[in-house]
């Protein structure tokens, strides 16, 4: 649990532990080109870079090399690109490919469809008036 | 639990087995308890496979009754994602989110791993929202980011739970951190509550500042705003009265609670 303030540390203290960390990573797509083996997420503003580290790697088993990060102004993000160890490539994915979605017949999908196609159709404009609208005229 | 038959397939087998190798009911926990039932088939013939693989090579019989415990996901950076399934789907299916009561019958071990499964699948409902967002689409089932969190939440107050009634039992504390009933400068009472200093507190020119007392000259503000409490109550109370005897004169054979 991450806290507000962290007890004090004295030379001989154990290493502090934070157990079931409630600290959320957001993987993004980065805005510009980024080599193929770094990978950016966006990180709560309390979060240190050996915390990243460690998180990634005792909770993703991720192996991770160098941790870059600036602050993101706009809703409290703070941006972060992490690299990965040697050789290994990340690509982001494409999470929405175009899928064909025949709806089941009788399906509640299929009623909708049909009637959204059929409010569509009700409000195109008379098809022999030719793109003119109907405000006007007789 | 065994609800839907895949799913009560791999329990029971799972139960099986414990009485055989003696392994700890927690493994199970893994990926079939995201959400409750989770009607994800492919998922659950996959960790199958995977769980007679794990359980079958790193098993002990030194004496003692618990097993190796072995993490079947491994994926990195893919738990990040959700599975390839159900990439570009409008709805993806998941269960009810994990109630207080069903978390108090779990054991610590267990609500740890929980702890991680949840914090994972919420990750990968941020990842999820954020890339939607990027492509201008609708996030598949966005219902599933508010069941995830009340299920951390409740996780949280479940095991806060357990151990406030272990420091009690231990130590007689209710509290883990140490705090007091101290006032502040607007004369309010409220629970302050003690953070470390390298120094002490009188040698902390800041601290010192900081008044944990009432000045005598704050008294009539003390005053007026107890003034105002009682006139708002008593506003309110007449209000409801008023309602009522016009309610009352309106319709004289309705039975009116008693105010």
């Amino acid at each position: 649990m991450s806290r507000l303030s962290y007890p004090l540390y004295q030379l001989g203290n154990p290493q502090l532990r934070i157990f079931r960390p409630n600290w959320l990573l957001t993987l993004v797509r980065p805005g510009k080109e980024q080599p193929p083996d770094t990978v950016q997420f966006r990180i709560p503003m309390d979060m240190t870079k050996y915390d990243v580290k460690n998180y990634l790697e005792k909770i993703y088993n991720v192996p991770v090399g160098v941790i870059r990060t600036r602050i993101q102004f706009g809703e409290n993000i703070h941006s972060l690109f992490y690299s990965q160890a040697q050789g290994q490539t990340f690509t982001f994915p494409d999470i929405f490919p175009e899928k064909d979605r025949t709806p089941k017949e009788g399906s509640m999908e299929e009623m909708q469809e049909k009637f959204m196609e059929d409010e569509k159709q009700r409000q195109k404009l008379d098809p022999r008036r030719g793109g003119v609208t109907e405000w006007f005229g007789l | 639990m065994a609800s839907s038959s895949s799913l009560g397939r791999v329990l029971t087998l799972s139960k099986q087995l414990q009485s055989v190798f003696r392994i700890s009911p927690a493994i199970s926990v893994q990926h079939c308890v995201v959400n409750l039932k989770r009607c994800q088939n492919n998922l659950l013939s996959e960790t199958f496979s995977s769980f007679a693989s794990s359980w079958i090579t790193p098993i002990s019989f030194v004496g003692q009754h618990r097993a190796l415990h072995t993490t079947i996901s491994r994926r990195g950076l893919e738990e990040f994602f959700d599975q390839p399934e159900n990439w570009g789907e409008s709805n993806v299916k998941s269960g009810a989110p994990w109630t207080a009561k069903q978390l108090r019958t779990k054991s610590n071990e267990d609500l740890h791993k929980l702890w991680y499964v949840l914090l994972k699948e919420r990750n990968m409902l941020l990842t999820l929202e954020q890339e939607a967002k990027r492509q201008r689409i609708q996030m598949p089932s966005p219902e599933r980011m508010k069941k995830i969190e009340r299920s951390m939440v409740r996780l949280d107050t479940v095991v806060k739970e357990r151990e406030t009634a272990l420091r009690l039992l231990q130590t007689g504390q209710e509290k883990g951190r140490p705090g007091e009933w101290r006032r502040n400068v607007f004369g309010y009472e409220y629970w302050y509550r003690f953070k470390e200093y390298t120094i002490p507190w009188y040698m902390n020119k800041r601290h010192k500042r900081k008044k944990f007392y009432t000045p005598y000259f704050v008294q009539p503000h003390i005053r007026l705003r107890i003034e105002r409490f009682l006139r708002e109550r008593t506003r309110k109370a007449s209000l409801k009265k008023k309602t009522l005897a016009k309610l009352k004169e309106r319709f004289p054979q309705t039975k009116l609670p008693s105010s």
